[in-house]
């Protein structure tokens, strides 16, 4: 992109953007777009660079229109003619909002309606990689509990198991003292 | 259960600014995803301390943030 800077040093590179309601026929787009234009052109502005954004969802009505269109335009002008153009543009019919701006000294224009949608792009991408690591993550915790499950049943089979040996033990304990005390050859 | 990994926190003097480590210049009002991650739930703007900002990119931002708040990409209040 192109590095801004005007021709000669009475005249400033000014950003202005306009804002416009969305549901509009391509008519009257094209005529509220060239009415702004000719608004500058006319105050002696000429044009660097315009980037019209599109359909975008605004933040909060605004003349009851729930969403609008911005476009972006870069105008060389002469600082007196801003007052001008700022009055005019305050009555001009379908502009909903307006703001003149003098970026800063090496200040770049960038194609912000590109890097939007990029943008878009990429954290739609983000969420979906989210939901399917949090899908994984439910499947590898199931998996889990089921493995604890097929583990925890054998536990209480072997119990009764023992249960049986032990009475088992105690006759033949049993059985054993009645051997000993019976026999006369020990001396206690 | 497995044993979920304890969040760190980082101590707020020991963060740099995110803007001073990428040298920006200025801070655009149309640039909303970069401007959108330091806005809270409400709509205000999130405060130094807890993002780190430098004071001077702060600045830079509420600037940013309230031209985009009268162009409608911004909320002022949710």
């Amino acid at each position: 992109m192109p590095e801004l800077q005007a021709t000669s040093e009475e005249q400033h590179v000014y950003e202005l953007c306009v804002l416009i309601p969305y549901p509009l026929s391509q008519k009257e787009e094209q005529e509220v777009m060239k009415n702004v234009e000719s608004i500058v052109e006319d105050a002696g502005g000429r044009q660097v660079a315009k980037d019209v954004w599109g359909r975008r969802g605004l933040a909060y009505k605004i003349g009851g229109a729930t969403e609008g269109n911005f476009i972006v335009y870069h105008y060389e002008l002469d600082p007196s003619a801003i007052n001008e153009i700022d009055e005019s543009l305050r009555i001009a019919k379908h502009v909903l909002r307006h703001l003149i701006v003098k970026p800063p000294k090496g200040y770049q224009i960038v194609a912000y309606s590109k890097k939007y949608e990029e943008w878009l792009k990429e954290s739609e991408q983000e969420e979906e990689t989210r939901k399917k690591d949090k899908e994984e993550d439910l499947r590898k915790k199931m998996i889990e509990k089921q493995k604890r499950q097929t583990t925890k049943k054998p536990a209480p089979v072997k119990q009764p198991k023992e249960a049986e040996k032990k009475p088992a033990s105690g006759e033949m304990i049993t059985e054993e003292i009645d051997k000993l005390i019976a026999d006369d050859e020990l001396e206690l | 259960m497995a044993q979920q990994p304890k969040q760190q926190r980082i101590d707020p003097r020991a963060r740099k600014c995110p803007f001073c480590l990428k040298a920006v210049p200025y801070i655009d009002y149309k640039d909303y995803p970069t401007v959108k991650p330091f806005i809270d739930y409400f709509g205000n703007i999130r405060q130094r301390y807890y993002t780190g900002v430098c004071l001077r990119h702060q600045k830079m931002l509420k600037t940013a943030v309230e031209r985009a708040r009268f162009m409608g990409m911004l909320a002022y209040r949710k």
